[in-house]
């Protein structure tokens, strides 16, 4: 579908006259008039092409619903894109110049931006002024601020809508600019492919069905509009400009567009089947700065593990890493609450404003964050001090969380103080009064509690006496068997993401990941009376096995964590001892000694893979043994790791050996095909509409011998007739030079076998037209060449070397080099297309600055 | 129609001499009422045609070939070359081995169209107009140093060559079948010449150059042509009705589709290349191919081959291309133009693809 061979934009085109005085004729000089004979306008081309990339915009636009909440933003985005595509119509309809059209096409972009979101600050409603520049920065601050702060999918506030619009009219503009005075539609589809990267990135299920769908079939409708007026002109036919080009362009792309679909599903890795899934296109892998309870679980489902953070410590237990707390448990999304008033600056000398106990064990932990890149640091609770850190942080000494003020936590290296109060079940379960030095933050139940969350806290706390024990039994609910860890689960089942409708799906499907246990807990505490927040960060990891030195320390042991390890567990406060984590998730994290559940003997594991997490719960190392999360949702239940490694082994050296052997198995089966008799050939390809040419046997020999000659070192040159590359193949040290040779007689059988084989091919090729009916004759031809291609090869496999006759066999350089071009296709087509745009660009500078010229 | 024409032409001269040479006529031929010969008696005929040739002049089989080839594709030949290399005495074997009416014009730049074509003269007793046939009357006909003769003069002999005809005062007078002009020209000592314009070298299907002899064919010639003129020995091996035939032959000579696809590619490819100023006419492709035709009966097959395009190519192409400056400063010659445009253009030998001939 490369339509890169155009000569001139296809508005300039001259058509005819009568055209013109279709929709074309709306700047004709009157109805009554004849239109006047200079040059004949273009007709209908430029609206049916402005409308195919308006609509496709617009369709792939469709995508983003998933980013914004509700539909409120479409109506300015239909407006942006509609104005834009007409106004590139009509100037393409006046024969503009290629490149003032384009120019244009940014002018009434940015008139009707002004028009949508700055009429007030701007001159007559749309021409932008001094105000409407100083209002354009204040659009984008909040637009900024939505992107960081806020989570998908965000509220369609001005700043972020007016940011979608105008990138939107910016689309349409590099849409048509591809499509049209640069004559390359197939390369319009980057601009649809900006679009929809968005929403693959931020939506947790990716670009969706629909977007995906709407910017298919928009591209289809681009390629088929510009195949249609100026059909390529390499494609010679009587007809050029009917139906019947939109419905091949139309056909050819369907077909690519299925192809594109299926491709994932044979590609190992790609286990979801829709293309433009989030998780997999997210290049950066780490939190990207939106909520980080969204991306969560995102990075849980990416199986790179990007964002690796290596930390060592002195801490005998394990170690959560902890980068923010969630505490308000209403509103749609949850999302942390910085607390902006009470933030203190400087996280040297970090205390809480809570009292702690005094009897603290004190750890320090050295962390490198390395490439993962969040405004939230993360830290062993509870920090003290934080020593090493570039740039300004502050923190909040409600949560404790720290937070980046003009920086972020790529490539820090910081040491971190922390200290926690000695926990023991017997010191917790004594604590049943009701917290009073708390914030109400911690303790408020939302109004929107789903029955079904207050039913079962009720149910699962019925018998429990204490708070602890209320905390013990949600827990211990939790990690009951009924409950499955799933990451998968939760994005087929729509509650993928958070907040109290998803608990409530949660709760009833009891599957999901670590996001949910922790959320489930949290609500139902706060419903039975205990201050509770969601901790946001990172399991403990693997030892990598290399000691750390620090000044006045032991060599530290050194762990790392990746995103597959990004966690999310629940915080209860307890009066006396402070904030207590817990570890509702089964299979995931440890859970602590204090709330180790007492009636499950062989520690607190529910199900097959925890064993493997919790090797003994007071393990001065952190699990080395922690389950890859690929394995993660079906796989996990049943196979041990020994038996999966094997399977993968055994499918890998089985996948290794078809492939080394399918250039053999492909090269043979193209022989066998060519030299099959006819009248089974013809059976077997039966069925086209029309009358294909009979393939006859010399013909199909020929090409085998063409390709055998190849494979052996003789490759054909295209400027060469039949006679002389048999000539010069017989005569070649390949087949044993007819002189040189000494064991005359069987490579004669050879050479005879090229010279018989050439001279049937060309009577057949170019020889007067045989008669049909001498099936039988043809069928017994077939035999010989067969045997005479036989001949060939045993020729050239006697006079090869074995490097020679095993590269024949194996990796036959016909099909291989067929194979290279093939994938070596699309890099040739870039930079075709790139030396094109090149070259068009500086013709179409040349001509308007000579026209300028010119004029003056 | 032919026979009409004939009956407005009623002079004795004309019967005399003239009629004996004239059948077969064109007409006849492309109504294929002549036998067609079969492939042993067209080989044996060719054989014995080069073989008498390459007994005179030692060494230039290829240009025998070559000759024999225009002959048999009904096309005129111009042989170029230095002074003393055999041009003439190439025509004159050509001519004597074929037992067929040949005249020799030997031209000057005072030489008349009416020499050439014929004159009409008084009769006295008749009181009539007679036609006095010119040198043009003949099967084959030498124009020797054609390009010493004035442009009218040359241009007389256009006529006759396209049309196979002479008009002379409102008649038009058929020539004989077969009908061929050899002519020579010499590229050197060029003063006071009028050299071919592009038209007119467009008229010959093919120029050979002769070029020199190798060492042994020169020294063999110093012996045996000592004594006697070789052409005395030559007698006629096939009679004009022999080659009438061998043309028929030929005629029928199949082309295939691939074979056209690959002569028109091979002449789009001379008009689109950046270092030629002019390309092959699409007259020339047809002389091209039908020259092709007659290699491949020459090789003994019924049908074309690319093989003979290309082999005929540089001959039947060259002299009517003409290089940009650029090419010729930067020394391309036609020839090697003509050969990279082979070496470049792709011989399809897919399996698919419209094979057939219409």
């Amino acid at each position: 579908m490369t339509t890169t061979s155009r000569h001139e934009t296809p508005g300039r085109t001259p058509r005819p006259a009568s055209t013109s005085t279709g929709e074309g004729g709306a700047f004709s000089l009157g109805p009554g008039k004849v239109p006047p004979a200079r040059k004949p306008g273009p007709g209908a081309y430029p609206w049916a092409m402005s409308a195919a990339v308006a609509i496709a915009v617009l369709g792939t636009s469709l995508s983003l619903n998933g980013v914004f909440r509700g539909w409120a933003w479409l109506v300015p985005a239909i407006t942006t894109v509609c104005t834009v595509a007409m106004t590139l119509a009509v100037l393409r309809a006046l024969r503009a110049h290629a490149l003032l059209i384009t120019l244009g096409g940014l002018v009434s972009l940015a008139f009707i931006l002004t028009f949508t979101f700055f009429r007030q600050q701007s001159i007559a409603g749309f021409v932008p002024s001094r105000e409407t520049y100083v209002q354009f920065g204040k659009l984008l601050k909040r637009a900024g601020e939505t992107v960081v702060s806020e989570t998908a999918p965000v509220a369609p506030n001005a700043g972020i809508v007016f940011v979608a619009c105008a990138s939107l009219g910016l689309v349409v503009v590099l849409t048509d600019a591809l499509a049209v005075p640069l004559g390359m539609p197939a390369t319009s589809g980057l601009g649809l492919l900006a679009v929809l990267v968005f929403p693959a990135t931020i939506k947790p299920q990716g670009a969706g069905l629909l977007g995906f769908l709407a910017a298919a079939v928009g591209f289809i409708l681009i390629l088929g509009c510009s195949q249609w007026f100026e059909p390529d002109s390499r494609l010679q036919t009587d007809n050029p400009r009917g139906t019947g080009q939109l419905k091949r362009s139309a056909v050819i792309g369907a077909v690519a567009l299925v192809l594109g679909l299926l491709l994932p599903l044979a590609i190992p890795g790609f286990e979801r089947g829709t293309f433009p899934v989030g998780s997999r296109l997210n290049p950066w892998g780490v939190s990207n700065g939106l909520n980080p309870m969204i991306t969560l679980g995102n990075s849980l489902r990416n199986p790179t593990g990007d964002g690796r953070i290596t930390y060592a410590t002195s801490s005998t237990a394990t170690v959560y890493l902890r980068s923010v707390t969630i505490d308000k448990f209403d509103g749609d999304t949850w999302a942390p609450d910085d607390r902006e008033a009470s933030r203190r600056v400087g996280p040297g000398r970090v205390a809480p404003d809570y009292p702690l106990p005094s009897d603290l064990v004190r750890q320090l932990t050295v962390i490198d964050t390395g490439q993962f890149t969040s405004p939230y640091l993360p830290v062993p609770y509870a920090p003290t001090a934080v020593n090493g850190l570039s740039g300004r942080w502050s923190w909040d000494p409600e949560t404790l969380s720290i937070r980046a003020e003009d920086t972020n936590t790529r490539n820090q290296q910081y040491t971190v103080y922390s200290a926690l109060p000695a926990l023991t079940s017997a010191t917790l379960s004594q604590d049943n009064a009701r917290p009073t030095s708390i914030s109400q933050d911690f303790i408020q139940v939302p109004n929107n509690v789903p029955d079904i969350v207050k039913n079962t806290a009720k149910t699962v706390t019925a018998g429990a006496n204490g708070n602890y024990a209320k905390a013990m039994a949600i827990q211990s609910y939790l990690r009951s068997p009924q409950f499955s860890y799933s990451l998968q689960a939760p994005v087929q089942g729509g509650y993928d993401g958070n907040g109290l409708s998803v608990l409530a799906d949660f709760l009833e499907q009891k599957s999901g990941y670590c996001v949910h246990f922790a959320s489930a807990m949290a609500v139902m505490a706060r419903l039975s009376g205990i201050p509770s927040r969601i901790a946001v960060g990172y399991a403990p990891g693997h030892s990598t096995g290399v000691t750390v030195a620090v000044a006045g320390q032991e060599p530290l042991p050194e762990f790392e964590v990746d995103a597959r390890d990004a966690h999310a567990w629940p915080e209860l406060y307890f009066e006396g001892a402070g904030w207590v984590a817990f570890e509702p998730t089964p299979s995931r994290g440890v859970v602590p000694p204090y709330a180790a559940d007492p009636a499950s003997a062989g520690g607190p594991s529910t199900n097959l893979h925890d064993e493997n997490l919790t090797p003994g719960s007071v393990t001065p190392q952190p699990s080395t043994s922690a389950v890859p999360p690929l394995a993660g949702p079906g796989g996990g239940a049943g196979t041990s790791a020994g038996f999966g490694t094997a399977l993968y082994v055994v499918a890998g050296a089985l996948l290794l050996a078809v492939l080394f052997a399918s250039p053999r198995l492909v090269r043979s089966g193209i022989r066998a095909r060519r030299l099959k008799p006819p009248r089974a050939r013809r059976t077997g390809s039966g069925g086209g509409t029309a009358p294909a040419p009979p393939r006859d046997g010399p013909v199909l020999a020929w090409a085998e011998l063409r390709d055998l000659a190849t494979d052996y070192g003789v490759p054909p040159v295209p400027s060469e007739t039949p006679r002389h590359f048999a000539g010069r193949l017989r005569n070649s040290a390949a087949l044993g030079a007819p002189a040189a040779s000494p064991s005359g007689a069987a490579d004669d059988a050879g050479q005879q076998a090229v010279a018989l084989l050439t001279v049937d091919f060309e009577r057949q090729r170019y020889g007067p037209p045989t008669d049909p009916a001498a099936d039988g004759a043809s069928e017994q031809a077939n035999a010989t060449a067969a045997g005479r291609i036989a001949a060939v090869r045993s020729g050239l496999r006697r006079n090869a070397r074995w490097f020679a006759t095993f590269r024949a066999d194996w990796f036959p350089p016909s099909l291989m080099s067929r194979w290279f071009q093939l994938v070596w296709t699309p890099f040739r087509w870039l930079g075709g297309i790139s030396v094109a745009a090149a070259r068009r660009l500086a013709a179409s500078w040349q001509s308007l600055f000579g026209s300028i010229r010119w004029r003056r | 129609m032919d026979s009409k024409r004939h009956g407005t032409v009623d002079e004795p001269l004309l019967r005399d001499e003239a009629v004996v040479a004239l059948p077969p006529e064109r007409e006849t031929l492309n109504g294929h009422k002549l036998p067609v010969m079969d492939p042993a008696q067209f080989h044996a005929a060719s054989e014995k045609i080069l073989a008498a040739i390459n007994k005179v002049i030692d060494g230039k089989a290829e240009a025998a070939k070559l000759a024999l080839t225009v002959l048999l594709a009904q096309g005129h030949l111009l042989v170029e070359d230095v002074p003393g290399v055999g041009k003439t005495l190439l025509a004159k074997t050509l001519a004597r081995t074929i037992d067929c009416k040949v005249s020799r014009i030997q031209f000057t730049p005072d030489l008349l169209p009416s020499d050439v074509t014929g004159v009409s003269i008084y009769n006295q007793s008749s009181r009539q107009f007679e036609f006095r046939m010119g040198a043009v009357f003949a099967n084959i006909v030498i124009g020797d140093e054609i390009n010493r003769a004035s442009a009218k003069t040359q241009s007389a002999l256009l006529e006759c060559m396209e049309e196979h005809q002479v008009t002379v005062d409102g008649h038009s007078y058929q020539l004989g079948e077969p009908f061929m002009v050899v002519a020579t020209q010499n590229p050197i000592e060029m003063e006071g010449t009028y050299p071919l314009p592009e038209a007119q070298r467009d008229r010959f299907m093919a120029r050979i150059s002769m070029g020199y002899p190798d060492k042994l064919s020169e020294i063999e010639m110093l012996e045996t042509h000592q004594a006697v003129s070789p052409l005395a020995k030559v007698t006629p091996v096939v009679t004009s009705s022999d080659v009438a035939a061998m043309i028929a032959t030929v005629q029928q000579v199949f082309v295939s589709q691939a074979v056209k696809e690959y002569t028109v590619a091979l002449g789009r490819a001379t008009r689109d290349s950046a270092r030629l100023r002019l390309g092959a006419s699409p007259r020339s492709l047809l002389q091209l191919l039908r020259a092709a035709k007659a290699t491949a009966a020459l090789d003994g097959r019924d049908f074309v081959l690319p093989d003979d395009v290309i082999s005929v190519a540089e001959s039947v192409l060259a002299h009517r291309i003409i290089l940009d400056r650029k090419a010729a400063s930067s020394g391309d010659t036609p020839h090697s133009i003509i050969r990279a445009i082979l070496a470049s253009l792709p011989v399809s030998q897919d399996a698919g693809a419209e094979r057939r001939g219409s």
